[in-house]
């Protein structure tokens, strides 16, 4: 078992606070990314689990049992950090036992162990490697293995795809995936890049600045955006103001219609990824503009188009656009976010 | 490896001639009378004297490292208010000859009852090898990564299991070195042993002093060789083992 709570966390380096009322719920089982920019206390918040870090405030909870206060290497609680950190005085297999002879285990069973974690982690055969001869991926693999023999009832990742370039980054990450879905164990996983949280993750939690900003599905977060600063920081752009009347939102730029959604007379915000708006020539159109600006990305072509007072980016397979050249856009009404108003301006 | 055994041939040649006198460039007749002398005549003084010099200089190395490796890692690791005095304070007795210090000492030791002691000995040596010590683990500590420590904890691993399998593994090296010259450093003390130890205490150099004194020039090199063959098996162990690890921040 292994259901991890947060409750109300708070961490301090001197008086600076780094992390703010922080509070999650991991489910046994389940993989969770913590997701954020660097130095919003992504680190802090798993070494905090870890026991490592010891908290200003709030509660740690495993299994309804408070963690706070136990010693680090009583905790069933592994981390592993964002450098491999392999031990140099000893080879892999040594490494990976490691935890198991802290633990005084009988020499057996530390070998029918570490012989299956290797080959869960795909390591069979480089046991008695020393640290050096082995390649950045192998050894984020050894680290990960060496935590994953231990069976803790939580795995803490640090960023354990950051030091690897895009090839390896994506089979270790199908890897641990693997892994987590065959082991089944609860894991908290810290990533400051969205892509790979939104691979990874049955859900993610985005930090910014030291608070918990939303907490969701991938497809959630990325689809229903809480804020207009958790849509920026995955990639939304667009961003229309207006008020609410009869159906439709109306903004500086256009009248859009907004089917199923009530509320007459209210100020909103809502925004379109880049992707969902839809250039094309011919047929019914919402809004026309004049490309500013485009740059080829290889899969689509980002174009930054000028709308009355308002820059939309489009993101669009048609690589041929070119800057000064009028184009017609249509923004499907279900691809439309709205935000849900902050409490103390519903009505303008 | 030529030139570091230059400078011991004519002591070589010294301890086995019989007979080597003036302007002679070599010996008019060789022989093992310093040799016979050392371990037929005196074997007794010579291993009483030897195992005195090794527990003097055993014992400051012990404690050198016992000290030096908790200031060197607090040093190294740490951000504290002044830790720039500590420093100076620190190179003092690197910079005040160690002949002032046991001098000045000498009078506090013997109130203390310490002069002509073993401790006291001990005590004056440590205070150039403990500095000497700290300075050289302060090096290693500012290359080392805490968060090794962490993971180790993290792992599974107690306080003391991870300052003995992580800590101590990891700065191996430096320890060596730390231990190895303080080491020599008392094995070659001369005056300081001289005047805190009150010719009571007997060290190597001090016999060496007096042999050469006496005028009895083999014997005085071959009891020279005993006396440098600490520091060649240094040289070799730091050449074979230190050298290839790269001993970065140390020397
Ligand atoms: N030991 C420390 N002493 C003081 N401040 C610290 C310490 N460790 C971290 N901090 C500060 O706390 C904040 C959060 O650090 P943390 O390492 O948790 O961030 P992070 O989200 O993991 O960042 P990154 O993505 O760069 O790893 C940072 O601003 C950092 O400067
Ligand atoms: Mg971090």
């Amino acid at each position: 078992m292994g259901e991890l709570i947060l409750d109300r966390l708070i961490l301090r380096f001197g008086r600076r606070t780094v992390v703010e009322d922080f509070s999650l719920k991991v489910a046994d089982g389940e993989l969770v990314s913590i997701l954020g920019p660097s130095g919003v206390g992504k680190t802090s918040i798993l070494k905090a689990v870890a026991g490592l870090l010891q908290p200003a405030g709030g509660k740690i909870l495993l299994d309804g049992r408070p963690l706070i206060g136990t010693a680090p290497e009583k905790r069933p609680a592994v981390m592993v950090f964002q450098k491999p950190l392999l031990f140099p005085f000893l080879n892999v297999e040594q490494n990976i036992a490691f935890g198991l002879r802290m633990r005084r285990l009988a020499d057996s069973k530390i070998r029918r162990d570490i012989a299956s974690i290797m080959e869960l982690t795909r390591l069979t055969g480089l046991g008695r490697r020393r640290i050096h001869e082995l390649s950045g991926g192998q050894q984020q693999r050894v680290s990960l293995a060496r935590a994953l023999v231990v069976k803790p009832a939580v795995l803490l990742l640090d960023e354990p795809l950051s030091n690897l370039d895009a090839d390896l980054r994506q089979q270790m990450r199908d890897l641990i995936h693997k892994i987590q879905a065959r082991t089944r164990i609860t894991t908290l996983f810290v990533t400051h890049d969205q892509a790979e949280a939104l691979a990874i993750s049955h859900r993610v939690a985005l930090l910014l600045e030291g608070r918990l900003r939303q907490v969701g599905s991938p497809r959630e977060l990325f689809h229903r955006p809480a804020d207009p600063e958790v849509a920026r920081f995955f990639g939304g752009t667009n961003f229309l103001e207006g008020r609410f009347e009869k159906g439709a939102l109306h903004t500086q730029v256009g009248v859009f219609p907004l089917p199923g959604f009530n509320g007459n007379g209210h100020r909103l915000t809502a925004t379109i990824r880049p992707e969902d708006i839809v250039i094309r020539e011919r047929g019914p159109y919402d809004l026309e503009g004049r490309v500013v600006r485009t740059r080829f990305e290889g899969m689509a072509t980002r174009v930054w188009v000028q709308s009355g007072n308002t820059l939309l980016v489009v993101l669009t397979p048609d690589s041929r656009l070119t800057p000064g050249q009028r184009v017609r856009m249509h923004l499907p009404p279900e691809k439309i976010h709205v935000f849900p108003p902050p409490p103390d301006e519903r009505r303008a | 490896m030529v030139m570091v055994a230059l400078p011991f041939v004519p002591l070589l040649l010294w301890a086995f001639s019989d007979r080597w006198f003036f302007p002679a460039l070599a010996p008019q007749s060789w022989g093992l009378r310093a040799w016979i002398y050392l371990f037929r005549t005196a074997p007794d003084q010579i291993l009483v004297v030897t195992l005195q010099s090794l527990w003097v200089a055993a014992a400051t190395a012990c404690i050198a490292v016992a000290v030096g490796l908790p200031a060197g890692r607090a040093l190294g690791i740490y951000v504290f208010k002044g830790k720039d005095l500590l420093s100076i304070v620190l190179m003092l007795p690197v910079v005040v000859p160690s002949l002032c210090v046991a001098m000045g000492l000498h009078l506090w030791f013997i109130r203390l009852g310490l002069a002509e002691s073993f401790l006291g000995v001990v005590l004056i040596h440590l205070t150039f090898c403990v500095p000497y010590s700290v300075f050289v683990m302060w090096g290693v500590f500012s290359n080392y990564n805490v968060e090794f420590e962490d993971q180790a904890r993290s792992l599974g691993a107690t306080g003391v299991q991870t300052v003995v399998r992580v800590m101590i593994p990891m700065t191996l090296p430096g320890i060596v070195v730390a231990g190895l010259f303080s080491f020599l450093l008392s094995w070659t003390q001369y005056l300081t042993t001289l005047i805190i130890g009150g010719g009571k205490i007997i060290t190597l150099p001090i016999l060496l002093f007096a042999l050469m004194a006496s005028g009895d020039r083999p014997v005085a090199a071959a009891v020279s060789l005993l006396f440098v063959l600490p520091a060649f098996f240094t040289l070799f162990f730091s050449a074979r083992y230190l050298g290839r690890k790269g001993l970065v921040g140390v020397w």
